[in-house]
């Protein structure tokens, strides 16, 4: 991949923006299904953010975090990457799971399972929306999970994309039921083809 | 106590100050590679990220894994250390992306190692210690003042390297 500074003018920012809020809220009627409750999920930004940057919005590049990671694939391709610290991690399982608050004090394999069809589903839902609009052939990879330090799910992102003055996509989800709120942050990182497509599948 | 110098992604930090405290915070992939001279008291941390420089680049740039450990040692000698003295250490390199039909792909930590142990094959350097490869992020950290270099990962305490 190029270490060329993408272009990401005002237009492929409202785009995409329309694809995140397209995909996301497929993913929360997706969950509200399989909770049997409304779950709602909003979508109240899309921006782009230097890599560098990263782990202070999550707390830190020691903090503990759990990513999930997936990869588009077909005629574009790109990469996706949910990423939670720790706390709010153990919030998002309790609020899908429908315990109490503060009931998930670890996760074990059932928890991060639950986080990862929430990966899953969210970055399915995105690809789905970007396939739809671009009439393109894209589909996600199964989801990869990581608990670590936030720098080193971090360095998933900077190895593959071979730089580290690159710019990325982050959407923020935030998740709610009834008075409860998680918020998340997922990065995409599309290579320059998909965001050609992007603009042009929008022309 | 003073904050501790984070040594970021493709940077190195050489201090000679006893008080600094050198820090490269969740290695994944990347390297630190850190080198002390036991006499003149100089040290430096390399968070280097890629194997391998691109034709045409800084000969000495600490994005990448050969230049990083050539500049590394260039910086430590023009700051007083013995190239014959170093002691070097180095941690990281692990394998982050475990989910089947993904890793082999993307196994930059174990290129990243042999990039490593190829260069100081070549320099005729001997690693000191290494705590490299696996599938867990670590914090390494190096104390200026006693020379000391140690690792952490999540979880757990910090050890010496």
């Amino acid at each position: 991949m190029s270490e060329n500074e993408l272009n990401f003018d005002d237009k492929l920012m409202s785009m995409l923006h329309i694809i995140a809020n397209e995909g996301i809220n497929n993913a929360a009627r997706g969950f509200s299904g399989l909770l049997g409750e409304k779950l709602t999920v909003n979508n109240p930004g899309v921006r782009m953010v230097e890599l560098k940057e990263i782990p202070h919005i999550l707390g830190g590049p020691e903090n503990e975090a759990i990513g999930v990671y997936l990869r588009a694939e077909g005629d574009i391709s790109g990469q996706i990457m949910l990423v939670i610290p720790y706390d709010k991690a153990l919030e998002l399982v309790d609020l899908l799971i429908g315990n109490p608050p503060n009931t998930t004090q670890e996760l074990g394999s059932f928890e991060r399972s639950a986080l990862a069809e929430v990966g899953n589903q969210t970055g399915t839902f995105f690809i789905n929306s970007l396939s739809s609009l671009t009439g393109l052939d894209v589909r996600p990879s199964p989801p990869a999970v990581m608990v670590d330090m936030v720098g080193a799910i971090l360095d998933i992102i900077v190895a593959t994309t071979g730089g580290v003055s690159e710019h990325v996509l982050l959407m923020e989800a935030n998740f709610e039921l009834g008075n409860r709120k998680v918020e998340t942050n997922f990065w995409v990182i599309p290579d320059e083809k998909t965001l050609n497509a992007i603009r042009f599948g929008a022309s | 106590m003073r904050d501790p110098i984070s040594v970021g992604l493709g940077e190195r930090v050489v201090s000679r100050d006893p008080e600094d405290v050198l820090v490269a915070y969740g290695l994944g992939s990347c390297l630190g590679i850190g080198m002390i001279d036991p006499v003149s008291r100089v040290c430096g941390l390399l968070h280097a990220v890629l194997p391998a420089k691109n034709n045409g680049t800084d000969p000495f740039n600490p994005k990448f894994v050969d230049s990083g450990i050539n500049g590394l040692i260039e910086e430590m000698i023009k700051n007083g250390a013995m190239r014959n003295r170093l002691v070097i250490r180095m941690a990281g390199g692990a394998n982050m992306l475990t989910a089947p039909g993904l890793s082999k792909t993307f196994d930059i930590g174990a290129r990243n190692i042999e990039s490593a142990h190829d260069v100081f094959q070549s320099l005729r350097m001997t690693l000191k210690s290494e705590d490299v490869g696996g599938t867990r992020g670590r914090t390494v950290r190096l104390y200026v003042g006693i020379g000391r270099m140690t690792v952490r990962v999540i979880g757990e305490k910090e050890v010496d390297l």
